[in-house]
């Protein structure tokens, strides 16, 4: 945790400096008054300030506190692979297949449950994404390929 | 007189079928998501905000009102049932509920958090009706320096009632305030941070920030770390929920200081519920002539702090309101939402919307009202909500991110800003790095730059208008103040010397 720790450290710093850079180059201060670059520069100098009291706590501090990954931390991964699957179908499958898929992938994948629950579910949810939020929400909902 | 007046044309407004409804449905809501643990208020509000676009905004609102005290009524249960609990305004309820149903007083426990939590909410909603305009009036004087002060003291107040590393609090504000930058510039069209990505030029979406924020990261969390427990089997008759004569008499005065508690520490910006919770068990215990009693089943221990969370639920609202600033992360929340239908809260609402205004509020004695029938008889039915599979649940949280982030702009875009965000709230819990700063500097991000901007125009550049203007300087102390409490309080550690452990 104390490496997990320290690389949160190290990236905040980075974007520190990076929002110090960038926003340098703004007008910080105008005819008008402050500049587009004047709080973002300020709000990047005390980030990067605050990071390296971070960092050199991290540094100066010995114990161990409990780990970044857990056991169950790959359940976690799987979620999100399913998760990234469906936003790339979803253009192709439309929201309503496109998130019943995702549903009976997640219950069989996840949940472990039977392929007959895992499908029946499927259905339910594309079916009820499109009556709740097509007509009853009314809200425009992209359609896929077999036009739902 | 100008009260009674109000008070009438806001139940004129909130009595209407159609707004009972939506009360009714907002407390239910809130009471499934406080049962549920692993979905919050403001995962809750934030996932229901996009899907209300077309709906009344008075409607709206008492709806999340529902939703934000519903879910104070519901952690209980989870709570003194199993041991954890649905909400994290709860911890403390757990403490002595626990143990009360283990004795086979669980009924006594749910009913008297239902009553406290319903007198609770009733006073404060009163004290509320009195508070929130004459604040509102108050707040009238404000200019830019005064806002500019209120937002550096509500950034500053996260440091003493956020989490245990004082540093991370005051980065993530920090990372809150840069993302609140980016887009275009109100003053000079500028565009800043953007990279030339026209999606940019409007800044990253609240809606789409706290659907990732709240919904996405709330999931990931979740699935790492279940949150068991062991369901109390024990069947409950109607007459196991009323209070025997010592319990009342041992409870009545731990509600009425669990309600000042809660009311006073709701209204700070960044107070809280859960502090408020906190804040009422110790002082109860204090105050207690049995304090070796708590933690073993007092029900003074879970009076005081239910009641202390639904008052300060309530007593959140003044500060929204009022002043425009959110005084928790579902207030922030709900901020958006008024964006979304293009009010302002602020100083100037009660005079532009009063309707929506004195809606909401009168609202809140009907949803207290429905809570409490709620918790008296619908218990068994949010028991069974406890079994649904947390798979199941998940797949809704993520379907109604999605669509909630697509609506926004209808784009896929910010979809995939959303999973970003999702992402990035889940690093940030694991890291310890405090998700309600984030999400309060995003929304006062515009609210403390345009003001800072504005004030020093006014002064040609001098920083001296906010310590000449006497209200502005006093919210410039107390925020100076409160960053330093931290070091106040190592300092004080070190004048008192280490403190010994006694066994």
């Amino acid at each position: 945790m104390r490496l997990a720790d320290l690389i949160g450290g190290v990236i905040v710093l980075i974007l520190g400096v990076a929002a110090i850079y960038f926003s340098s180059q703004l007008e910080y201060y105008s005819e008008f008054g402050p500049g587009p670059g004047f709080l973002p520069l300020w709000v990047g100098i005390c980030i990067t300030g605050f990071a390296i009291v971070l960092i050199f706590n991290i540094l100066r501090k010995h114990e161990k506190a409990g780990a970044f990954l857990k056991p169950r931390t790959r359940e976690g991964f799987k979620l999100l692979i399913i998760i990234i699957a469906t936003f790339f179908l979803l253009p192709h499958l439309g929201f309503s297949i496109g998130f019943g898929l995702f549903a009976g992938l997640t219950m069989r994948f996840m949940g472990r449950h039977r392929w007959f629950v895992c499908g029946l579910t499927a259905v339910g949810i594309a079916i009820g994404i499109r009556y709740v939020f097509g007509h009853w929400l009314s809200i425009p909902l992209p359609k896929g390929i077999a036009g739902w | 007189m100008d009260l009674l007046q109000n008070l009438y044309m806001g139940f004129s407004i909130s009595l209407t079928p159609i707004n009972i409804l939506y009360c009714l449905a907002g407390c239910f809501l809130g009471q499934i998501v406080g049962v549920l643990p692993g979905i919050g208020a403001p995962t809750a509000v934030a996932l229901l905000l996009p899907l209300t676009f077309s709906i009344n905004p008075t409607s709206a609102i008492i709806m999340f009102a529902g939703i934000y005290y519903g879910v104070a009524y519901g952690g209980t249960i989870t709570s003194v049932l199993i041991n954890v609990p649905g909400e994290s305004s709860t911890v403390m309820t757990c403490l002595d509920g626990y143990q009360m149903a283990l004795k086979g007083r669980a009924g006594a426990a749910l009913s008297v958090a239902a009553i406290g939590s319903w007198i609770a909410g009733t006073i404060a909603v009163a004290i509320l009706m009195c508070f929130a305009p004459a604040l509102a009036n108050f707040a009238l004087r404000f200019g830019p320096s005064e806002f500019f002060g209120l937002a550096f003291m509500s950034f500053g107040l996260l440091t003493v009632f956020g989490a245990e590393e004082p540093i991370k609090t005051i980065i993530s504000t920090l990372i809150g305030l840069l993302i609140a930058t980016i887009g275009l510039d109100v003053v000079s069209g500028m565009p800043r941070f953007t990279f030339g990505m026209p999606q940019l030029f409007g800044g990253f979406d609240f809606i789409v920030m706290i659907c990732g924020i709240f919904g996405l990261a709330e999931v990931f969390n979740s699935i790492e770390e279940p949150e068991e427990g062991q369901l109390i089997k024990e069947k409950m008759r109607l007459r196991d929920l009323f209070l025997t004569k010592a319990e009342w008499v041992a409870s009545r005065w731990a509600i009425l200081r669990g309600t000042i508690i809660g009311f006073l520490t709701g209204i700070i910006p960044a107070g809280g519920i859960t502090t408020a919770s906190f804040l009422a068990y110790l002082a109860e215990k204090r105050v207690s002539r049995h304090p070796e009693d708590f933690g073993k089943g007092a029900i003074e221990g879970v009076a005081s702090p239910e009641a202390a969370n639904n008052a300060a639920s309530i007593s959140g609202f003044a500060p929204l309101l009022a002043l425009g600033i959110p005084g928790s992360p579902t207030t922030a929340v709900m901020l958006a939402g008024f964006m979304m239908w293009g009010i302002r809260p602020g100083p100037l609402l009660f005079q532009t919307k009063p309707d929506l205004v004195w809606g909401l509020i009168s609202s809140k004695f009907i949803g207290n009202l429905i809570l409490l029938l709620m918790n008296i008889f619908l218990i068994p039915l949010f028991v069974m909500i406890l079994r649904v599979p947390y798979t199941i649940l998940m797949c809704f949280i993520v379907i109604f991110a999605s669509v909630g982030a697509f609506t926004v702009n209808n784009n896929f875009f910010d979809v995939w800003m959303m999973l970003g965000f999702g992402i990035l709230g889940y690093i940030m819990r694991k890291l310890s790095y405090p998700i309600v700063p984030l999400v309060l500097a995003l929304v006062l991000g515009n609210l403390a730059e345009n003001s800072i901007r504005q004030a020093l125009t006014i002064s040609g550049g001098s920083f001296s208008i906010f310590f000449t203007r006497p209200i502005s300087v006093l919210f410039i102390i107390v925020g100076i103040l409160a960053y330093l409490s931290p070091v106040i309080r190592w300092a004080l550690k070190g004048v008192r010397g280490p403190k010994v452990e006694v066994s």
